[in-house]
């Protein structure tokens, strides 16, 4: 989001991620030489209907960021208006177009036009005019942080240079905020670093519950055919080759074991993107990377899981693995 | 007098930690060409001599040597098994999930054989066995008799030199063993090869120009 419409620096409170900068520093920080536009916004989450919450926006009607928003029907909200803009998977969610008027903390506001989002945070959310988020959170004066698009480098300085020394700039001109690049910002964000994090534990522990899963078929499955391993290691089969179809094996179990969990994972998916209190932050597609890195990670863990018992079978005398029941 | 092709030097087989005596110091010579049937009281060893005969297992001292090398050292094992031994169980261990022209092809993969060859030679195989219209079928739809034959078929995929069976007949009734041992014969006669046959059953015994017996690990005559 911050990419697309060209945000450089996210100006922020030092310590605490709060709405409690204060709006009039943004002339401050505009009338320095390396800013080009700086401009407010706030930044919070709020109960629409009893089951569907959001993020909601608040920005200047004349902010640079909504040129970056592709307006799919209706027009942008004004300055001073109760008026708001919906993402098209909220608008969806909600049943409202433009024109339509939403409840927001007891007010009536006007649903002025709905705007693709390219992100399910930024498709589910709300944006309206700073003003007027201010006074229904009772936040007048002050916004979430300013967002600036910096001046063209100038000739001979390395972009990364000027970045600090435009941070410098801003931090000693505003003491108590903080300049952070966006792409930092972006990243090191709360929210997202503790979506991520969630993301990656129950992907962690998914993976796990999936490899002991597989471990467990496997080494049953060789168990079962000890004896059969014997007949192939009578036959003169070399343990090379009986490790190399164990593994097949296992490789084509984890594939089959994939496709499966992206099946099921994708048609949960589209269950919560139908759910009203999920269907905000689930968005129901894949990219085929990631796809080819789930079926990657399947197969690498079938075959994990089937070398032990490979192993160890195919180092049992054929006598032995004969005699196994 | 000529090379023997197989032969045990002072073969010792114990197992539990030497606690149980299989084999007991077995020499033995058996000739190319030659058929020898080895009998015993159950517990005897002469499976266990089988096994170390056909490279299964390894014994605890001694040698076996095949065409005067020894098995484990001068010949590696797998080797061995995969060119120079067709083993015919009493289970018949035939594999479950393959048909019965697939099963007489395992072995041929351990050589690296070709698919149309392999298919080709297993076919011949099967129909010299008379089995040209159950090729198809899975074990379970196999009668023992059968299923025997298949894995004789199976035992000559790669044209070795040594036929080992073990019981060929225990599981099968008094005709289908007759057949079987026909067919054992005949083969060792007709293509030269070398059959150890292992027996409790005095007149397949008996039918072996050669015959052993085996008692508490030792041979006995």
């Amino acid at each position: 989001m911050y990419e697309r419409s060209g945000t450089d620096i996210a100006v922020v409170q030092k310590t605490f991620l709060n709405t409690s900068v204060d709006e009039s520093l943004g002339a401050k920080l505009q009338a320095l030489p390396a800013v080009a536009k700086a401009t407010p916004m706030i930044l919070n989450m709020m109960d629409l209907t009893p089951e569907i919450n959001a993020l909601i926006y608040g920005w200047k009607a004349d902010s640079y960021e909504l040129d970056s928003l592709t307006l799919k029907s209706g027009r942008r909200f004004v300055d001073g208006q109760p008026e708001v803009m919906l993402g098209d998977l909220l608008a969806g969610n909600l049943g409202k177009k433009a024109g339509d008027t939403l409840e927001i903390q007891g007010s009536a506001f006007l649903v002025t036009g709905i705007y693709h989002g390219g992100s399910a945070l930024e498709a589910g959310a709300v944006i309206m005019p700073l003003g007027e988020l201010q006074q229904i959170a009772s936040l007048q004066g002050k916004v979430t942080a300013f967002h600036v698009r910096l001046r063209p480098a100038p000739t001979g300085e390395l972009p990364e240079h000027y970045m600090e020394r435009a941070q410098a700039q801003i931090e000693a001109a505003l003491p108590g905020l903080r300049a952070v690049p966006a792409a930092q910002r972006a990243s090191n964000n709360q929210l997202v670093v503790l979506a991520h994090a969630a993301a990656w534990g129950t992907s962690s522990i998914a993976l796990l519950i999936g490899i002991l899963g597989i471990a467990n078929t496997m080494a049953m499955s060789v168990l079962e055919r000890t004896r059969e391993i014997g007949i192939l290691r009578a036959l003169g089969w070399k343990r090379w080759r009986v490790l190399l179809l164990i593994q097949l094996e296992a490789a084509v179990l984890g594939f089959a074991g994939g496709i499966l969990g992206i099946v099921i994972g994708l048609g949960f998916l589209r269950s919560l993107a139908l759910l009203p209190q999920t269907s905000s932050i689930a968005s129901p597609s894949f990219s085929p990377l990631l796809l080819a890195e789930a079926l990657g990670i399947a197969v690498l863990a079938g075959l994990a899981a089937g070398a032990i018992p490979a192993w160890r079978d195919a180092r049992l005398l054929p006598v032995e693995a004969l005699r196994h029941d | 007098m000529t090379d023997p092709l197989l032969e045990a030097r002072d073969l010792r087989k114990s197992y539990d930690e030497g606690r149980i005596e299989a084999l007991r110091g077995v020499d033995l010579s058996i000739a190319a060409g030659s058929f020898l049937a080895i009998s015993g009281a159950s517990g005897s060893g002469k499976s266990t001599l089988l096994q170390l005969l056909g490279g299964l297992d390894s014994p605890s001292s001694g040698q076996v040597l095949f065409q005067n090398a020894e098995l484990g050292s001068s010949i590696d094992l797998d080797t061995y098994r995969s060119r120079h031994v067709g083993f015919i169980f009493q289970a018949f261990y035939l594999l479950p999930t393959l048909s019965a022209i697939e099963n007489v092809q395992v072995p041929m993969l351990a050589v690296n054989d070709g698919a149309n060859n392999r298919a080709q030679r297993a076919e011949g195989l099967l129909c010299e066995m008379g089995l040209e219209n159950r090729m198809n079928q899975y074990p379970n739809e196999l009668s023992a008799g059968e299923r025997q034959r298949v894995a004789i078929a199976r035992a000559l995929a790669n044209n070795p030199a040594v036929l080992l069976a073990d019981e060929p007949t225990g599981n099968l009734d008094s005709a289908n063993s007759a057949r079987i041992m026909q067919i054992l014969i005949g083969i060792q006669q007709q293509r030269g090869m070398t059959l150890v046959v292992v027996t409790h059953e005095e007149e397949i015994a008996r039918s072996a120009p050669r015959h052993i017996r085996l008692r508490d690990g030792k041979i006995e005559s």
